[in-house]
């Protein structure tokens, strides 16, 4: 298929310019010959896979050690996730890091999932493009076949050290112990343990002594499977670190259960607010719409069918044999054509025929969106604010994949800034890599910018250019000090969660579709201060999934959704959905903070008043201030008060009045 | 401004912490006093019978604007009328006026119950501390005093006297009369080259008429000018009083020229500068002002008579060219707006002199006359213009 191909392409690439550092061939322009054709063809060979990737380690998430360690833990989860969900199971994921030396860790992930048969255990850890999920249009997390072996080898190289799975589909089975490395010259696993076999490990109390025996590190479960993978890496909180995707799994996966142990030993947990998984995705065929011309054309000289009819009606979705006929009418090409014999002119007639054809929409239930109530929910129980609401827009098709967008939105309430201990403080100072104070602000805390960063120092008194790792006590002290008092909510942008079949993208923010189009919607509408083509700023937090059965990322590392027209503007309307609403919410907000204003404007002058007035007729001063106090607040009761659209006040807020799926959490009346 | 000593005394660094009712010296009330004190006990009253009935209160203050200012033909004076601008306290842009009003409104019992009195500066520092539990200041400035006690003044119907508010002494007296200012008497024709400061209060009971051998007053606009007559003893020679106020005349010149006509039947000439200043000082001693229009029967003297300087004395009298001051836009503005006011509206020989004004493009300073010789205006202007009866009325 297509990506396959790509991916060939840039390895072959690689080969020709890379091997020698050699010019490929002579173009004319090079005064002096330094290879014939003969001696290059004696370093032209086969590359496999891996050995690509191992040069080209950042194409697949392992540019730096801090990144290493997350893509890791990643490609581990997602698959245990995947694992489970297709298994039917409610997942239980537990996440171990361990320090084991000077920029080394052990990262272990174990799921309750179905086990993997022993069998294919080694390829799948020890040879890279093996997997279950490339040759099908079903929506999951994984895709390629190459995530967790990638892993495994990154691992290998940097430490020598191998990946060990430990695996078991059953209480009554016995589990099976593996330890692999890839060899990356073939492509090919090499187990290490058990003279090249594997290791049994039998159920029930032997296992049990077995498992203390070789070490092996394990939770009791019924079935599951615990990788783990001993890397060059570096810890460091903030974003785009570990706790940080896993925090945002949860909001997406609100139907699991994580439980993370950090190098530093602490645990913290995730418990999961739905009870039920999603519906099962149902695997698809592709929808002709928006098949390239291409594509077409491989597909049909790859068909088994006989007629061209039973090609159409085979190969895609929503292709009846009445449809399939309108197509070959609107082709002028005969429904019982040979689809072998169909010419390059003719599969151009039928590719702007299917364009013009009517055909429905593809079956939806091969998406499972999270759902509008279960994004409140996570977002609900990850993200503080006041405000939340989503949007759930009906499925759509890109390049004949449907697709799903979702966009969930969190306002109001303090900004992680504000939260943060001393300790903690202490500890990402100790931690960062910034070279300056004023960027580890703006790069350690969400909808922190550069702008609320100089706020914050100036309000400590401190120099933006000290390195975060030489702050004395004092200015710690003082640091934290500002952090909380300083108003982060102006200024602060926007914080936006990006997720492709429910995993989190953490990086490359500015090459993805979703941060493009946030950055083109007009914010100003609903409330938010925006510059022009910037992302908006306020307290807000948006939460965008991106649910296909083929997500189109921008490479191979999956961090960033390539911009499809038909995705945008899916993306824009989903926006634009939860957008109205919030402007509503905004706007009420501001009306009952005017009104606060208004009676503390009031409040100030009643006292001087009340004195006054009992100095010139000897009134009783407190109770003339609490019979104006009282009239005050009946003036002024508007700030207790919320208003619909049409300035009518609510007695009560109602969250219907904003129509479904928005949930209010009142704090304090919003102040 | 020269702070008093009486107003060091009253002048307290911090807000003023005295309980009502407990005084210091028991003070012996006025008829008047008791009169005031009814009317500042009503306004707390108000905001009380208010509150009790859960009512937003407010105070009512006859409007100081043109819109509520007539000129009344037979009295030939600027009279108030009898719109109000309600001020409240729930409302945002007068809660902070409204709470100042009624300050100044305890600054004045305050006054009134220890039998002081004090100037605006010193009321305003009695007043200004910081509101409770803000950095607030009740007053920012005094600019931001004076208004709310005229305020006050107007709402209670009470003359600043009354309140026992004084404003600064200004303009000056000299000339044929002997008067008694608080016991004192004042003989003021032996005064050298000072003269007597005219206090802000005026009334007979502070001052009192002895003697006067006076035929006329001359009020001329600025101390220079005045300085000039008295020092030529103008007065002695002309047998009249001869006053100044400093530009705009204070309420106590005002008052003291509308008692020296009214009581004494001395006729009032203004000698002004040619300008649209000087026809507006004349409009306010002949007609009254309008932010004191309620002043104005106490105080406007429609018979009041206007001697110069003219449009046309530049060339009547033949002065050089560098004494002209060339009109500006808001001179021209004035000047147009002052030939609309009702009481010059019908009268030809004003129209006349405005429009000569605007047609002559500049103005003229009294001073102008000293170019052609130093005693050119007290030996010939002056007295020609009187025998002549050249004047406007
Ligand atoms: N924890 C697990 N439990 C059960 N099966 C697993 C587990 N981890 C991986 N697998 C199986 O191994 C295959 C290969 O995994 P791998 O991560 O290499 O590729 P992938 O998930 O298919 O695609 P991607 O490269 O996008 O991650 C998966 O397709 C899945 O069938
Ligand atoms: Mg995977």
């Amino acid at each position: 298929m297509d990506d396959d191909s790509a991916l060939t392409a840039a390895a072959d690439e690689v080969v020709d310019g890379g091997s020698n550092g050699q010019p490929s061939s002579a173009n004319g322009s090079a005064p002096r010959r330094r290879a014939t054709a003969q001696s290059m063809a004696a370093s032209q060979r086969d590359i496999s896979v891996s050995e690509f990737f191992a040069k080209n380690r950042h194409l697949l998430g392992f540019d730096n050690p801090r990144k290493a360690l997350l893509t890791t833990v990643k490609e581990a989860v997602d698959n245990a996730l995947d694992a489970c969900e297709e298994a039917g199971i409610l997942p239980e994921i537990w996440v171990h890091i361990e320090t084991t030396g000077e920029s080394r860790f052990k990262v272990g992930v174990q799921d309750n999932g179905p086990g993997i048969l022993k069998k294919t255990i080694p390829m799948i850890f020890g040879k890279l493009l093996y997997g279950s999920k490339f040759h099908r249009l079903r929506m999951s997390r994984g895709q390629q076949g190459i995530g967790i072996s990638a892993a495994g080898m990154y691992g290998l190289l940097t430490t020598g050290k191998p990946v060990k799975i430990m695996s078991k589909i059953s209480p009554r089975k016995p589990a099976h112990y593996y330890e692999i490395q890839i060899d990356t010259k073939h492509n090919k696993p090499e187990i290490l343990n058990g003279r090249g076999e594997g290791v049994d490990v039998p159920p029930g109390e032997k296992g049990r002594e077995a498992i203390e025996k070789l070490g092996i590190e394990w939770i009791e479960v019924n079935h599951g499977t615990r990788v783990t993978i001993e890397l060059e890496a570096r810890y460091q909180r903030g974003r785009g670190s570990v706790d940080d995707y896993l925090e945002q799994t949860a909001i997406a996966n609100p139907h699991v259960t994580i439980h993370y142990q950090d190098p530093d030993g602490n645990a913290k947990s995730y418990s999961r607010v739905a009870e039920s998984l999603p519906p099962e995705p149902k695997e698809i065929k592709p929808h002709p719409y928006g098949i390239e011309l291409g594509r077409l054309v491989a597909m049909l000289k790859d068909s088994e069918a006989k007629t061209l009819s039973a090609f159409l009606s085979d190969t895609f979705t929503c292709v009846s044999p009445a449809v399939a006929r309108r197509i070959c009418e609107t082709a002028k090409v005969s429904t019982r054509a040979n689809t072998k014999r169909i010419g390059r002119h003719e599969a151009d007639a039928l590719y702007k025929a299917i364009q013009e054809t009517k055909i429905k929409a593809p079956a939806t239930d091969c998406i499972v969106p999270i759902g509008e109530e279960l994004i409140l929910k996570g977002l609900h129980q990850v993200v503080p604010a006041e405000f939340y609401v989503a949007a759930t827009r009906p499925p759509a098709v890109y390049r004949g994949n449907p697709f799903v967008i979702e966009v969930g939105l969190a306002y109001g309430g303090e900004p992680t800034a504000h939260k943060v201990s001393r300790e903690a403080l202490e500890e990402l100072l100790s931690q960062s890599d910034s070279r300056t104070l004023r960027q580890f602000l703006a790069t350690s805390f969400e909808g922190l910018g550069f702008e609320a960063a100089d706020r914050i120092l100036k309000e400590a008194g401190l120099k933006t250019r000290i390195s975060p790792g030489k702050l004395k006590k004092q200015s710690i002290d003082k640091l934290h000090e500002a952090m909380r008092n300083v108003n982060l909510s102006s200024g602060q942008s926007m914080n936006v969660l990006r997720y492709a079949n429910r995993v989190p993208l953490q990086f490359q923010a500015g090459a993805c579709a979703i941060t493009q189009t946030i950055m083109q919607t007009n914010w100003r509408a609903y409330g938010l201060s925006q510059s022009r083509g910037g992302l908006p700023s306020g307290p807000v937090t948006v939460m965008v999934h991106v649910a296909s059965v083929w997500v189109p990322f921008t490479s191979e590392s999956k961090e960033a959704i390539a911009a499809y027209p038909e995705i945008q503007k899916e993306l824009r309307l989903g926006f634009q959905a939860v957008g109205r609403k919030l402007g509503m919410y905004v706007k009420r907000r501001q009306k009952v903070k005017q009104e606060g204003q208004r009676r503390a404007i009031f409040l100030r002058y009643l006292g001087e008043v009340a004195t006054a007035c009992s100095r010139l007729n000897g009134a009783d001063r407190e109770r003339l201030y609490n019979d104006l106090l009282r009239v005050a607040t009946k003036k002024t009761a508007d700030a207790d008060l919320r208003f619909d659209e049409s300035g009518q006040p609510i007695i009560d807020e109602d969250p219907e009045e904003y129509g479904e799926n928005v949930l209010i959490v009142d704090r304090q009346n919003g102040h | 401004m020269t702070p008093s000593t009486l107003e060091a005394l009253v002048m307290p660094k911090k807000a003023p912490k005295r309980v009502p009712g407990e005084k210091k010296t028991p003070v012996k009330y006025t008829e008047q006093d008791k009169k005031t004190l009814g009317r500042l006990t009503g306004l707390a009253d108000g905001v009380v019978l208010a509150a009790e009935k859960n009512r937003e209160p407010h105070v009512d203050i006859p409007a100081r604007t043109l819109s509520n200012v007539h000129y009344s033909p037979k009295k030939k004076i600027i009279e108030m009328g009898g719109n109000t601008n309600r001020r409240q306290l729930f409302n945002l842009s007068q809660a902070k006026s409204y709470m100042q009003t009624l300050l100044v409104a305890t600054g004045c019992k305050q006054l009134i119950d220890e039998g002081k009195t004090t100037s605006i500066r010193g009321l305003f520092y009695i007043l200004k501390h910081t509101i409770e539990g803000t950095k607030e200041e009740t007053f920012s400035d005094q600019a931001e005093c004076d208004p709310i006690i005229e305020d006050v003044e107007v709402a209670l119907e009470a003359l600043r006297e009354e309140l026992h508010v004084y404003a600064s002494n200004r303009g000056t007296m000299v000339g044929e009369i002997t008067l008694i200012d608080s016991g004192d008497e004042i003989d003021c024709t032996r005064l050298g080259s000072g003269g007597y400061s005219i206090p802000s209060i005026c009334e007979p009971d502070v001052i009192r008429f002895r003697k006067c051998d006076a035929k006329f007053v001359l009020h001329v606009e600025k101390d220079t000018v005045w300085r000039r007559f008295n020092e030529d003893k103008f007065w002695r020679k002309h047998k009249c009083i001869l006053t100044h106020g400093g530009g705009q005349p204070s309420r106590g010149v005002r008052r003291l020229l509308y008692r020296l006509h009214n009581e004494l039947k001395l006729p009032v000439f203004c000698l002004l500068d040619n300008d649209p200043w000087g026809y507006y000082i004349y409009s306010v001693i002949k007609q009254g002002s309008i932010n004191l229009a309620y002043e104005s029967r106490r105080m406007a003297i429609p018979d009041a008579r206007f001697l110069g300087l003219r449009s046309k004395d530049f060339e009547r009298c033949g002065l050089s060219k560098s004494v002209q001051i060339g009109l500006n836009d808001t001179d021209r503005k004035r000047a147009k707006q002052i030939a609309g006011y009702p009481w010059f509206e019908h009268k030809k020989e004003w129209q006349h002199e405005i429009r000569q004004l605007l047609d002559n493009g500049f103005k003229l300073e009294v001073e102008a006359l000293i170019s052609k010789d130093i005693s050119y205006v007290t030996e010939e202007y002056a007295p020609q213009r009187l025998r002549e009866k050249d004047w406007l009325d």
